[in-house]
């Protein structure tokens, strides 16, 4: 079993590590040939598949297994996966690697970085020349063949470090991942293009701590679930947040919001007979209507760090699911969907 | 009577400041010692892990500097105050001129230390202000004579020097929840590596276990000894300290110089870590965890430094009674000698258990080889700043059991496995300059710091303390 890999896109990969990290400490993993694929299942809440083509967050990706399509499953902690990341954002190179260290598994990263000089004017000097040292001669090259020449005294042996963070993983059997599946929903009743989710995450914020306020005690414990919010959409570009609770009954209302058509290559059913014809056919005033858990649903916008667009699909009273498309910065065209199977309540 | 007065421009608080700020990571309290060329404060952690000493030069660091004396404090001065009063007494005070810039609003600081016969003893800052304002803070003191960690420089054949500022970044790459940096040597890879890891949810046959996923991150980072300034130190040598203290000395490193020095020789022995600014030496000597015990103490508590709450309030200082004129201590002690009988007297009463101390405490009399007296009991080894402090305990790196049979009647010793005779290891100078016997034990010139030994053997032996 063999996994080895280069970092890319770090920014990108640190930010879905957080987003996923917000709902659940631990990730399974499933790396293959053609796809990374993230997910978390947390005991109550939301749910996350992130089904990712390798070159977004890697480069020469080197897999190698006894399962089909080299097929590795891994558990592993998100918190120090983030942390290890977020000590590579801003590093010349990173790497990855699935190894043992005292006979427990890990997942390896190596970091080539640069600190800060403390002059601080030549830094990026320095570090493109070590880089470009690392490109033209072994790292182990003998440097004294080669000698820096220093322009200037604050400089002088600014070397880069090899920082490795090991975390901690599990290697699952196939066995045991054989039985997750990805939830099977119906077809969707309206889809939506949701507005920028900072603005609608604070409005969403909002609502939970004023519905927090009014509804005395459960806000002390802090596992306690939230209020429920009431989540609507129609196929007219509307998107409605509304809180009741007993004292007060509020909603906010985005207008103008796209409704993306329907690929019918992509569809089951003939795109006539598709649920969201009916719902478009009756009109502004017909609403497709989930409710959530405020805190839940905090943690789930967090993903809006991605900056990616997210399409709202409703199933009235029934479920409610997040596609979030995350942009390739070096390939406009190249998208990856992180799926958010939202906990939804009924009336 | 004044016994010391000295002026600190505002600069001055700053750094004086920025020094205190330090210091409270390690303890509550101080000792400050005058002289006349310097002054010194001095702290040992709870643990008696980890040593702080910063040096101020007199000629230098001050802008004005007059260490007085008495009868009582002929050749130095000292005594023991809260960091906690003194960090809000020199705090930086900042205020908003007309252009509504934000500047600080001191001028100068005047510190008078008085005490002395029918005297209240107290420490006078005059915090003098650009507008006008004075203000005037009192502090009291306990007369204490500090306690100095032993280094021998001699025996400390490792080092390394790196810029802080390089150092201070490389922390920003550890995450938390690690308790333990190990510093090693790979000559093949021509690099020092920074090892922080923890041992504390260790746990045997955890591979199926869920915990395996708690573990922290380990963190390497490997180092090129072409960026140090200096590397000596034997190969493959791993020694491991706390990160914690490591942190908080960086923390100021960072802010007084660039470049800190190490010196060291095996695990569970002292290391010393050293840098400088004008006028000002900081010192550290921090207590590093032996190799064997690394491995021994998985489940163990092996910070106790960590577990030392801050603000502890330790009783003795608490002790309003004590406080009060150290004449009061004059009165029942020898001259020349001061607080040495009250110190001598709080050994003999308080018969602490005999854990390993994490430092050799140098201001107390020993007795020179070549007719060894009967060892020190473990309570001598406790000065009265440390009595019945079981947080030692959780320092310690040794297997006790295995420590106590062989070392046993040795307890003063971090470590001594490797020493031929442990009895003539309790002044470092000895090993080098083997004196004959009755001579007072000479100053270690290698103390950078240069801090004689509190007391001569010649007047404590008056007390009896010894049988021979």
């Amino acid at each position: 079993m063999r996994f080895k890999t280069d970092l890319r896109n770090i920014r990108t990969f640190s930010k879905l590590v957080a987003a996923l990290n917000s709902l659940e400490k631990i990730a399974w993993v499933r790396l293959d040939d053609d796809t990374v694929r993230f997910t978390v299942i947390p005991d109550t809440g939301s749910q996350v598949w992130a089904s990712l083509s390798v070159d977004l967050i890697f480069d020469n990706y080197h897999l190698q297994s006894a399962e089909p399509n080299n097929t590795i499953n891994l558990e592993l902690p998100l918190g120090p996966l983030q942390r290890a990341l977020r000590s590579a954002a801003g590093s010349n190179h990173a790497s990855l690697r699935l190894t043992k260290r005292d006979g427990v598994p890990m997942l390896s990263m190596t970091i080539h970085a640069m600190t800060k000089d403390p002059g601080g004017a030549n830094a990026a000097t320095a570090a493109a020349a070590a880089a470009a040292a690392r490109a033209g001669y072994p790292p182990d090259a003998d440097d004294d063949l080669f000698p820096q020449e220093s322009l200037e005294l604050s400089m002088r042996r600014e070397r880069e470090k090899i920082i490795t963070q090991d975390i901690p993983v599990r290697v699952l059997h196939p066995d045991t991942v054989e039985t997750i599946m990805q939830p099977k929903v119906r077809e969707p009743d309206v889809h939506i293009q949701l507005p920028p989710l900072l603005q609608l995450k604070a409005i969403s914020d909002r609502f939970t701590k004023l519905a927090l306020t009014t509804t005395t005690g459960s806000a002390a414990r802090p596992n306690a679930p939230g209020p429920r919010l009431e989540l609507s959409a129609n196929m007219h570009g509307s998107l409605r947040l509304r809180l009741v609770a007993e004292s007060l009954d509020i909603e906010s209302v985005w207008d103008g919001l796209d409704n993306p058509e329907l690929d019918p290559s992509q569809l089951a059913v003939p795109l006539e007979e598709h649920p969201s014809t009916a719902f478009r056919a009756a009109g502004p005033e017909r609403w497709a209507t989930v409710r959530v858990d405020g805190k839940d649903w905090s943690r789930v916008l967090s993903v809006g760090r991605l900056e990616g667009r997210v399409i709202a699909c409703f199933a009235d009273d029934h479920a409610l699911i997040l596609y979030v498309y995350v942009p390739h910065h070096d390939d406009a065209a190249a998208e990856d969907v992180v799926t958010y199977y939202v906990s939804s309540y009924s009336a | 009577m004044t016994v010391l007065n000295f002026t600190l421009n505002e600069e001055g608080i700053a750094v004086l400041h920025d020094a205190l700020t330090c210091m409270f990571k390690f303890s509550d309290e101080l000792c400050l010692e005058a002289k006349g060329d310097k002054l010194v404060l001095t702290t040992l952690n709870i643990s008696k892990s980890a040593y702080v000493c910063f040096t101020f030069a007199a000629n230098r660091f001050f802008s004005r500097y007059n260490f007085e004396g008495n009868a009582q404090y002929r050749d130095r001065f000292y005594c023991q105050l809260y960091i906690r009063s003194l960090l809000s007494v020199f705090r930086a005070r900042q205020g908003i001129d007309p252009g509504g810039h934000r500047e600080t609003t001191i001028e100068r600081c005047d510190v008078a230390i008085d005490d002395g016969p029918g005297i209240r003893s107290r420490l006078i800052a005059r915090i003098v202000g650009r507008n006008g304002i004075t203000a005037t803070h009192s502090l009291a003191f306990e007369p204490k004579a500090p306690t100095h960690a032993k280094f021998d420089m001699d025996e400390a054949t490792n080092h390394w020097a790196l810029s802080s500022s390089t150092l201070r970044q490389l922390m920003d790459y550890f995450g938390p929840g690690i308790e333990l940096l190990d510093i090693n040597t790979d000559y093949d890879r021509k690099v020092v590596n920074f090892t922080c890891f923890t041992e504390k949810v260790q746990k045997k046959g955890a591979n199926s276990n869920e915990a395996v996923l708690k573990k922290p991150l380990h963190t390497n980072i490997a180092v090129e000894m072409e960026e140090f300034d200096k590397v000596e130190v034997q190969d493959k040598l791993h020694i491991i300290i706390s990160v914690k203290d490591f942190r908080a000395i960086l923390q100021h490193a960072q802010v007084v110089s660039g470049e800190l020095t190490t010196s060291y020789s095996n695990p569970g022995r002292p290391m010393k870590l050293t840098y400088s600014s004008e006028g000002l030496l900081c010192e550290f000597i921090l207590m590093t965890v032996g190799e064997k015990d690394a491995m021994g103490q998985k489940h163990k508590n092996p910070r106790a430094n960590s577990a030392a709450p801050k603000g502890f309030a330790r009783p003795e200082l608490d002790a309003g009674s004590r406080r009060g004129s150290s004449v009061g201590n004059e009165n029942r002690t020898q001259p020349g000698a001061p607080g040495a009988s009250a110190r001598s007297a709080a050994r003999q009463k308080s018969p602490v258990r005999s854990r390993q101390p994490g430092f050799e405490i140098r201001p107390q009399p020993m007795a020179p080889p070549p007719r060894p007296l009967p060892p020190p009991s473990a309570s001598e080894a406790s000065d009265s700043l440390f009595v019945a402090q079981d947080e030692d305990q959780k320092w310690e790196p040794l297997n006790p059991d295995e420590e106590e049979e062989e070392n046993g009647a040795d307890r003063l010793e971090w470590n001594s496995n490797n020493e031929p005779n442990p009895s003539t290891m309790r002044i470092s100078s000895y090993v080098n300059h083997p004196t004959p016997v009755e001579t007072e034990p000479e100053v270690d010139e290698s103390l950078a710091s240069g801090l004689e030994p509190t007391q001569r053997l010649s007047e404590v032996r008056q007390f009896g303390l010894f049988s021979n």
